[in-house]
């Protein structure tokens, strides 16, 4: 018996997702010179690196920014160990030391695991991290907002852009969501209308898997030569007794072979360190269920000596898309548009690092956006320069040289690494053809009664969490009264039912009784079901987590 | 209507309390500051006042650190025509201290209506709002849910213990606001951008140590394991001792 | 200088109950300080309840009476606890943090100005100072504090301080005071609208689930919440807000979403740990269920193994002689 996501999965709502410029039920109106949607590091890279060339340019820009979050930093997970390239070379003036990060990479092992013992593998050449830094995302976007505040950008939290606003086929802006809904959708108290914020240029910087993103390349017909591909990361932070005082990267154990990832743990201060396991989407077995194999990772005893006696203090989940280079949209820009980020699949894979190509790209996209506007050209702007930019630059070359490394690993763990080290010394030139990929939710799923990896471990709230307690931990307080912002199939089956509610790291999906219950407000906005079931659209602002250090 | 809210900055009710090295304050690390949530209320009703009398002005008081300013813009954005911090080092575990110090920024400045929030969610002190009444010489109710004021008198509600108290009082007057009084509004996106330009004094002051002196701030006692009291309706006696003498909270 | 001054209650000419824990708090006081407490209380006539002041430890019962103080009166109470304390020569002045304490108190420090440590949980005297616990942070957190003030005022936070019966003869005297006409000046008191608490800011939240097996049943749990006087809210599990048994507004956890009561009872609620995670930050939580090992009691900090159609009327009977 098998199981095939995609025919369950209902389409991506584009009657909500795109609309024409002037649609009713807008309430406040804005114009802007430059939209940028999301404040995380590619947003806000763009937004300040766009500030600085207008300023020395001496040109008057109106900027700002939008999230989704309820202060900034909220929705922003990573890793995160930082390759500072862009950092420096947005601030010129500043030193490493300035910068947000909690100290340098100094030593690092990566292991092998079975369910009871590691073996030390050399660390393969692309995931060299000496000379790179421990950070915390959150704080790293906390610091970029100030930057750019500093700047006169403008940083509106809690305003999530719900839809595109178009004119033709340009981009014109965006229609934030409404707040103040009550769950039958109308207006409750505190009710305020959605607001209309128009543009010359919107920069689509919303991360991961953006709704955004996604419809305006269905709309514009913008293929790419393979589907993007995800993984899911789930992560943990934790004080610990003792200091860790290296950098850690696993893999094997406790994922199947079938699985493609592993795990981390970095420690940001001598008492507090971050865990988290990454698992590509395209696994098989139905029930693997990533939350609850983070639970079994953590009672490895690699990891059970640090975390015992210490306390879990935050929890999150995000996905991160690993198609690489046959994966990035044929352009990244079009009629007053650019996509920046993660959203455009901006990560590289094979170092396992995704900040600074984030950031980069929205400096290319503010280096096209300014010329542009200064040409005063008749609206639409074209910014094709921008992608000419990200594909002559280190991000694009490396993209390309790295293109089919995380591909191979299609064919289960020890021949993809075999491939992968054959990728490395060859520099991108094995194997000289182009990995064809399904997209996630293609892949064909096992359905093994009974076997469920990680799951049905009873969780001793010490160590080991819920799906519920986790989303506690996530700071996420979403009202529960709001509408569901999940859109999900017709007539679920219960195998169905269950796999969803194996995929969601946050406990939104049970299954009950053969059907499917939607716990809405338990999303934390990882994504992971808009990749392989029910979509998830912009909700009401500040909804979801309030993730502080991770 | 010429109206003063006085506001605070505090960690959000979601923060985690972990103690700070000297192990008699907050270790702020990591910590979201948010506007108090009692003073929102003083915010909305200020902002409604001015509203219904088609004129007058809303200036937002806070005493804090530098931080502080942006808490000031957030009240700023919901609509408030300008803001002062006094700006200290910290604020003092003496409410007394923080209570002069407000006093004596807001003393002839003309105000029909002083608001506070009823408490700060942080240090539970609700004291400073009645204490800068006492030092202005002016009248004052505390914890107000309901609100009604015509021309020079107001009608206020408060809650009781087991009822609501009906208070009438002249203006101007201090007012300190409860849950209920109203729905504060989140602050639009015109409001935001307005708030930029809105203008913000900054007024350094010296508030000294006052009379309370920290020794020392402890996590609470953890949580005792749970016992079954026993079975059925019997148990109900001494299920009722125990809540009174042990958890005391009958 | 040792003697301590406890600011008592009255409403409607009837002593009210905290006042026995303001007394037992400055007894305390004076014990550690060797000396006298005084109680003190403002109303129109010696109030009913009076005598058992002494019972609970005071030295001293002193009527302020004023034809004001009929009602609570803001401005002509703090004036007279003023004068009063400005008389003698107290260690400390001892309110309770009650509705009507949280208001006078900061008043009067603010008239002897000096500073008031408001809503503590713990007294008490080393080397000479009056050190005092608060809970701060919504009681994640103790805060020890010196109370330097000359007098020391300090509000009680209700229900923490135990009345202990300690019998003093005390002798008791009425002073008629005269205090200026308050500008604020308190028209009635109304009563409190019946079921307008929300489970969010009750400070007692009383759930009931599927063990209440239909939702007409749910009237013992509103019984049981009327029993609390105005200050219990009706709660709901998950299960039987999806059958349709309660509003959506009623349901506690869920999203990490929490309901932080004084006391929260669990009644028929097995315990899915949805729910938990909404009530489990309750300072008190008591759980009633059919089902000896349902997860309920494992947070739980008092368990009652039985039939809630039982158990909870008798609770009922039992709180409704308290509140009598």
């Amino acid at each position: 018996m098998a199981l095939i996501p995609a025919q369950h999965q209902p389409p991506l709502p584009m009657e909500r997702l795109i609309l024409k410029e002037g649609a009713a039920g807008a309430g406040d109106r804005m114009e802007l010179d430059v939209l940028v949607v999301g404040a995380g590091p590619a947003g806000l890279a763009c937004a300040i690196e766009l500030a600085k060339l207008a300023k020395a340019k001496r040109t008057e820009l109106n900027i700002g920014v939008l999230d989704k979050a309820e202060a900034l930093g909220e929705h922003s997970l990573s890793g995160a160990v930082v390759n500072p390239r862009a950092f420096r070379e947005l601030f010129p003036d500043l030193k490493d030391s300035d910068f947000p990060f909690h100290g340098k990479v100094k030593k690092e092992a990566v292991y092998l695991l079975t369910a009871e013992g590691r073996w030390r593998v050399p660390t393969p050449p692309t995931m060299h991290n000496k000379g790179y830094y421990i950070a915390s995302l959150c704080e790293i976007v906390r610091w970029l907002g100030a930057r750019a505040e500093e700047l006169g950008v403008n940083i509106f939290t809690g305003f999530p852009a719900a839809s595109l606003l178009t004119r033709g086929s340009a981009v014109v802006g965006v229609r934030t969501a409404p707040a103040g809904l009550d769950r039958e959708g109308a207006p409750g108290a505190g009710f305020a209308a959605p607001n209309d914020l128009t543009a010359k240029v919107t920069a689509l910087a919303e991360g991961t898997r953006g709704a955004l993103s996604q419809a305006w390349c269905k709309w514009q017909g913008i293929a790419s030569l393979n589907p993007q591909i995800f993984a899911l990361g789930v992560k943990e932070l934790w004080e610990t007794k003792r200091p860790l005082g290296r950098v850690i990267h696993t893999m094997g154990w406790p994922l199947p072979s079938d699985a493609f990832g592993g795990s981390f743990m970095y420690p940001l201060e001598p008492n507090l360190a971050a865990l988290g396991l990454v698992v590509g989407l395209d696994y098989e077995n139905a029930a693997l269920d990533v939350h609850a194999l983070l639970q079994r990772l953590k009672q490895h005893p690699l990891f059970r000596p640090y975390l015992e006696g210490g306390e879990m203090v935050e929890w999150g989940a995000k996905t991160i898309p690993e198609g690489g280079f046959y994966s990035l949209p044929n352009r990244c820009s079009g009629e007053g548009v650019v996509i920046l980020g993660d959203a455009a699949g901006f990560v590289d894979v094979p170092s396992l690092k995704g900040i600074h190509y984030a950031m980069q790209s929205g400096m290319y996209a503010a280096r096209a956006i300014l010329p542009a506007l200064k040409a005063g050209d008749p609206a639409p702007l074209h910014l094709a320069e921008y992608d000419r930019l990200v594909n002559h630059s280190y991000v694009g070359r490396d993209l390309y040289r790295t293109r089919n490394m995380r591909l191979a690993f299609q064919d289960g763990f020890l021949l993809g690494g075999l491939q992968a080290a054959l990728m490395t010394v060859t520099r991108g030139l094995f194997p000289g053809w182009r990995y064809a990929v399904h997209a996630d939710a293609e892949v064909h799923r096992r359905l093994t009664p009974g076997g469920s990896p990680g799951s049905g471990e009873q969780p001793d709230g010490r160590l080991t969490f819920s799906k519920v307690d986790a989303v506690f931990k996530s700071g996420n307080a979403t009202r529960d009264t709001i509408p569901t912002h999940l859109v999900v199939g017709q007539d679920v089956p219960a195998e169905v039912a269950r796999f969803y509610s194996h995929v969601c790291p946050a406990g939104v999906y049970e299954e009950g009784d053969g059907v499917l219950r939607v716990n809405a407000p338990n999303c934390v906005d990882c994504k992971a079901t808009d990749v392989l079931g029910p979509r998830w659209t912009p909700r009401e602002g500040g909804s979801g987590p309030k993730y502080k250090r991770m | 209507m010429k109206i003063a809210v006085c506001i605070k900055r505090v960690p959000d009710s979601e923060t985690r309390v972990k103690i700070g090295p000297d192990g008699k304050s907050l270790d702020e690390a990591g910590v979201k500051f948010v506007l108090n949530p009692y003073d929102e209320f003083a915010v909305e009703e200020a902002l409604q006042r001015r509203e219904k009398a088609g004129a007058g002005e809303v200036v937002i008081l806070c005493l804090g650190p530098a931080a502080a300013q942006e808490t000031i813009r957030t009240a700023l954005a919901m609509g408030a025509d300008r803001g002062v911090l006094l700006q200290a080092d910290r604020i003092p575990a003496d409410g007394f201290g923080t209570a002069k110090a407000v006093a004596a920024a807001l003393k002839d400045g003309g105000w029909d209506l002083i608001l506070f929030g009823k408490m700060a969610i942080d240090d539970y002190n609700h004291q400073v709002g009645p204490m800068v009444a006492e030092l202005l010489g002016l009248p004052c109710v505390t914890a107000v849910a309901h609100l009604e004021i015509e021309g020079q008198k107001g009608v206020a509600e408060r809650e009781i213990e087991g009822g609501i108290e009906v208070v009438e009082f002249p203006l101007p007057a201090v007012l300190t606001t409860d849950k209920g009084l109203n729905e504060p509004r989140y602050p639009a996106l015109k409001g935001i951008m307005a708030a930029k330009k809105k203008p913000l004094d900054v007024k350094p002051v010296q508030v000294g140590a006052g009379g309370i002196e920290v020794l020392a701030m402890t996590p609470p006692p953890e949580r005792k394991e749970g016992k079954i009291v026993g079975e059925g309706p019997d148990a109900i006696p001494e299920l009722i001792r125990l809540l009174r003498e042990e958890a005391k909270v009958l | 200088m040792s003697a301590v001054l406890a600011v008592g209650e009255q409403r409607d000419g009837v002593l009210r109950k905290v006042s026995y824990e303001v007394v037992t708090g400055a007894r305390r006081l004076a014990d550690a300080l060797g000396g006298s407490v005084e109680a003190v209380i403002c109303a129109a006539g010696a109030p009913q309840g009076l005598d058992r002041l002494g019972s609970f430890g005071a030295d001293r019962v002193v009527t302020l009476t004023n034809p004001a103080f009929a009602k609570y009166s803001p401005e002509g109470s703090a004036q007279a606890i003023a004068d009063r304390a400005k008389a003698g020569a107290y260690a400390a002045i001892v309110f309770a943090a009650s509705a009507t304490g949280k208001d006078l108190a900061p008043r009067v420090a603010a008239k002897l100005g000096v500073p008031l440590a408001a809503d503590v949980t713990d007294v008490g005297v080393e080397s000479g100072a009056i050190v005092v616990t608060r809970p701060v942070y919504a009681g994640k957190a103790l805060l020890k504090v010196n109370v330097l003030g000359k007098p020391a005022v300090v509000s009680l936070r209700p229900n923490v301080f135990t009345p202990v019966e300690r019998p003093k003869a005390g002798a008791a005297e009425t002073v008629a005071v005269t205090v200026p006409a308050g500008r604020v000046t308190v028209r009635e008191i109304k009563a409190a609208e019946a079921g307008s608490l929300d489970v969010a800011e009750a400070q007692v939240v009383i759930s009931g689930g599927r063990g209440l097996k239909e939702p007409a049943n749910f009237k013992v749990i509103e019984e049981l919440a009327q029993a609390f006087g105005g200050r219990a809210a009706v709660g709901a599990s998950r299960a039987v807000v999806d059958a349709g048994w309660r509003p959506h507004a009623d349901q506690v956890g869920q999203t990490g979403k929490t309901v932080s009561p004084t006391l929260y009872i669990a009644v028929g609620i097995s315990g899915a740990i949805q729910h938990l995670a909404g009530m489990r930050t309750s300072k008190v939580i008591v759980a009633i269920n059919k089902d000896k090992d349902a997860p309920i009691f494992k947070v739980a900090d008092y368990g009652v193994v039985g039939d809630l159609f039982a158990v909870v009327p008798r609770l009922t009977e039992e709180i409704r002689k308290l509140h009598g």
